[in-house]
């Protein structure tokens, strides 16, 4: 697979994007549209949008994460953000981005434990 | 003061956000910066970028150079357009970045990731913002 594009797997009914270090907007538009419809055909309820390996996040990148937490919400889903590394988070808070309604977590681990004790999934 | 490293790139497409986003990435590790500056640099970049090239209705430039000067490293940046400009800088510097953008919005949040921020602009000319970062040297 090309380094720099999305992961998207299903693991039961979660469904499990991991973002590239670096994505550029057209990857970003592309998450989107790639979890939207992911969700309607494996009907997930849940997303987890590891971005563990991300090392920037502007702007354009929040608001898109905001709005598929969004949409995703509507369509009966939860979204998890897991793995923001430090560095991210900071810059991310001075800059006065928010991610809507999106729960952050440390890690996957840590998602897919929100998950299981919501749901009982695992 | 000697310049150490100093380069350019056009922005011109989508695709030069992410180009410009690397080379700084690269010049700001090599000077030295550690990973919390870089990240925040990079983001400024991003964000500057992506205004010119959204934004301003015009191509445009990022000329960069690294400075040494007394025990301090920095990294200088220019983006420049040759756009619509931005009708009132105040209001955008206080803006919050909560818009979806225009012109000039997010400015004020890339202000507080930088130690130094200055916009020349003029309606239907362009705009020219220039920030700079400063750290210790290694």
């Amino acid at each position: 697979m090309d380094e720099n594009s999305l992961s998207v797997i299903k693991l039961k009914n979660i469904l499990l994007v991991t973002v590239p270090d670096d994505p550029g907007d057209d990857i970003i538009h592309e998450l989107q549209n790639k979890v939207l419809n992911a969700i309607e055909k494996y009907e997930s309820k849940g997303l987890i949008l590891d971005i563990s390996s991300v090392n920037i996040l502007d702007s354009f990148f929040a608001r898109m994460i905001s709005e598929t937490t969004q949409m995703v919400a509507l369509m009966g889903g939860q979204t998890v953000i897991a793995g923001m590394q430090p560095s991210v988070a900071i810059t991310a808070t001075e800059l006065g981005l928010h991610l809507g309604k999106a729960i952050s977590t440390l890690d996957v681990d840590k998602a897919l434990d929100i998950f299981s004790d919501n749901f009982k999934l695992v | 003061m000697a310049t150490q490293e100093t380069g350019e790139n056009p922005i011109k497409s989508e695709g030069d956000i992410v180009t410009c986003r690397k080379l700084i990435r690269n010049a700001a590790t090599a000077a030295g910066f550690g990973m919390t500056d870089v990240t925040r640099i990079v983001t400024a970049v991003s964000e500057l970028a992506r205004n010119v090239y959204v934004h301003s209705g015009s191509d445009g430039v990022m000329r960069w150079q690294t400075l040494y000067q007394a025990g301090q490293v920095g990294m200088r940046l220019e983006f420049e357009d040759f756009g619509k400009g931005i009708p009132d800088i105040a209001q955008a510097l206080e803006a919050g970045f909560t818009t979806a953008g225009s012109m000039g919005m997010g400015l004020s949040g890339v202000k507080r990731l930088m130690d130094i921020m200055d916009i020349k602009t003029e309606i239907n000319v362009g705009t020219t913002v220039l920030i700079e970062k400063w750290g210790r040297a290694k």
